[in-house]
């Protein structure tokens, strides 16, 4: 069953989540600026706005 | 096929033969057997328009023609529930206590031919697949026009028996569609509707094909003689695909909306029958075989060969070889000619006794071996003999050199002959001997990215000087501590470039290249160095172009980084002089 994990472009900041199945073999591309530096950003959960 | 071992000359294939519960020594095709056999099934050789029983003859043209008994349709063998046809068989060659037999052979290559599987329209909802009972696929109008097929070569429609009068094709279907199906050309449907359509012409003059395209390829000797045949015998061609089929409820004929990108026009056709031209797709069992002979896919799916053009019907393990669909979607005559090809290359080999492979391979040192057996889990092409508590092995004929292990082995175990370490940390000290800041460092791959910076430069496009080259042949080669080496040298940042996933020359050595660049990601990071100033790119040798955007976004790169930046990375991986002993001294010399 596919996992959601974040993934941090490490050439432009960018910061998404993504479904990974398991034993995904799949290159990958930031979607904003198309480096393939991603950092996997494992058991991190996203940033979320805190307000104030 | 269950398993493989071993290296070129030398493959050990473990195959399991299923049982057929029928000595197809003895059997001699009378069909007593299934006369009796209550159990009726879809036959699979005929698309489900026809049925079979339980004992059956796979196909006609079957070899050895003779039954076998499919157990998992069978009333059941233990105990035996029917036993009809084993009472009728005078030959007596019914056994239903067969067993499946695991057989192992030594040869010395393998050639893959293992197919293709057909596209499944059942998700385009829009052509009616699954509602519509007179639209069918391209495999199942084969069935219906073939002598051997269910209604003996007399051509009908499913839902009336009644043969078709106005007959559309629609091409494309599941080819050349990211969203649905493939993205890639097919490679045969275009000839293959012509050849139908030409068929249908022949047996039945009267009937009106009409062929709905988005292009006509036919590009083969004489194709496009057979294309201007099938216009003489007035097949229609309109430039357009329908967007939606409609289904009159009481004469069950289609009417199909399409735009003529032709004339502009949208033209509105009732038809008997519609087929669909379906694409082809790899076959479903890929991954398996691909596993076992270590076998990489480029991005379509397909078993990427060892070249595109000097090799193409090598694998990149050496000793197998690829025929037919596997490796591409291609016709019969290529497949006939690749199968002959993969046959002579096999040959070839066999009868040298010998082979002459490159001199890059790896060489281990049993005495600075610690036997983790790193190195042979990341071998991609399995030539490293590990076995627990015991030094690793490198079968030379295997390995094609990547360096892969020479990169993991913490211990320097390992030596990649013409491309040592000793060589590539030369190549980085002296790269960043003087004016470090004002360098971008770059590992290459030699295969694309080193080539991807040659056709920038030959393609006279302009990036910044700064960056400094090295030339590795897979980005796996790069150890994490190469990477450290440059950064220790004063490199303000570092890229380290490879082939794309589907292009790896080195079946799939460049996933370890992304391990190692996360782990050097978090050591950066926890050595309050940005990591950002460690990047990763796949450039192909196509694409100088990229090349040349990250050589500018590299740059830019660098301008942020600062000389206290610099000295703080120097100081903090400064070798710690109570930690073990590295392969290679590290630090800055002085």
């Amino acid at each position: 069953m596919a996992k959601v994990e974040t993934f941090r472009c490490m050439m432009c900041g960018y910061e998404y989540q993504e479904p990974v199945e398991p034993g995904e073999d799949k290159e990958r591309t930031c979607p904003k600026c198309r480096s393939n530096s991603i950092r996997h950003l494992k058991s991190r959960p996203p940033k979320e706005a805190t307000g104030g | 096929m269950e398993q493989v071992t071993g290296y070129v000359g030398n493959f050990t294939a473990t195959i399991r033969k299923k049982a057929r519960y029928v000595d197809p020594d003895q059997c001699n095709s009378c069909g007593e057997c299934a006369k009796v056999c209550p159990v009726v099934k879809p036959d699979e050789y005929q698309m489900g328009l026809s049925t079979r029983k339980a004992i059956y003859i796979p196909f006609p043209q079957a070899v050895p023609c003779s039954y076998i008994l499919n157990m998992d349709d069978c009333l059941g063998n233990n105990p035996i529930a029917c036993g009809k046809c084993a009472e009728v068989c005078e030959k007596e060659c019914i056994d239903y206590d067969d067993q499946d037999e695991v057989v192992t052979r030594e040869v010395g290559s393998i050639i893959v031919a293992i197919g293709l599987d057909v596209y499944d329209p059942t998700e385009m909802d829009e052509y009616g697949y699954t509602r519509f009972d007179n639209v069918i696929t391209s495999m199942e109008f084969e069935r219906l026009i073939c002598a051997g097929g269910p209604t003996g070569g007399h051509f009908v429609r499913p839902s009336d028996h009644q043969r078709p009068k106005r007959i559309a094709f629609i091409q494309c279907v599941g080819s050349r569609n990211p969203e649905n199906g493939r993205p890639y050309c097919s490679n045969i449907c275009c000839m293959n509707t012509i050849k139908d359509a030409l068929l249908l012409a022949d047996h039945y003059p009267d009937v009106e094909c009409t062929v709905y395209y988005q292009d006509i390829r036919a590009f083969g000797k004489s194709f496009e003689d057979f294309y201007q045949r099938s216009k003489e015998v007035g097949t229609r061609y309109v430039r357009g695909l329908p967007g939606d089929i409609a289904e009159d409820p009481e004469s069950k004929n289609l009417t199909l909306v399409a735009e003529n990108t032709t004339t502009g026009e949208l033209e509105r056709r009732e038809f008997d029958l519609v087929v669909l031209s379906v694409g082809v797709e790899p076959p479903k069992d890929m991954a398996k075989i691909s596993s076992l002979l270590t076998l990489s896919k480029t991005s379509d799916g397909f078993f990427m060969e060892s070249h595109p053009k000097l090799k193409p019907v090598d694998a990149p393990t050496r000793g197998v070889f690829f025929a037919g669909f596997c490796e591409s979607p291609k016709d019969i005559k290529d497949s006939v000619c690749q199968a002959g090809a993969a046959a002579s290359r096999a040959g070839a080999l066999l009868n040298a006794g010998q082979i002459q492979i490159e001199a890059v391979t790896s060489v281990i040192d049993e005495a600075a071996c610690t036997r983790c057996g790193l190195c042979a889990a990341v071998c991609p092409y399995g030539a490293i003999k590990w076995k627990k508590g015991e030094v690793a092995v490198v079968i030379e004929a295997a390995c094609a050199g990547c360096g892969s292990c020479g990169a993991t082995c913490k211990s320097g175990a390992i030596t990649m002959r013409h491309f040592t370490d000793e060589q590539y940390y030369s190549q980085i000290r002296e790269v960043l001997a003087e004016d470090q800041k004002g360098k971008v460092f770059v590992f290459a791959c030699k295969w694309c990215s080193y080539s991807g910076a040659d056709m920038a430069g030959i393609s006279r496009m302009r990036y910044p000087a700064s960056n400094r080259v090295v030339r590795t042949l897979c980005s796996a080669r790069v150890s994490e501590d190469m990477v450290l080496e440059a950064f220790r040298c004063g490199a303000p940042v570092v890229l380290v470039s490879g082939c794309h996933y589907a292009d790896c020359h080195y079946i799939n050595a460049n996933r370890q290249t992304v391990k190692r660049v996360q782990r050097l990601w978090n050591k950066l990071e926890r050595e309050g160095i940005r990591p950002e100033r460690l990047q990763l790119e796949w450039i192909s040798a196509a694409e100088g172009r990229k090349f040349a955007r990250v050589m500018e976004q590299m740059e830019e790169l660098r301008r942020t980084v600062t000389d206290e930046e610099i000295e703080h990375t120097v100081k903090a991986l400064a070798p710690k002089p109570k930690k073990k002993k590295e392969k290679e001294p590290a630090g800055v010399e002085g």
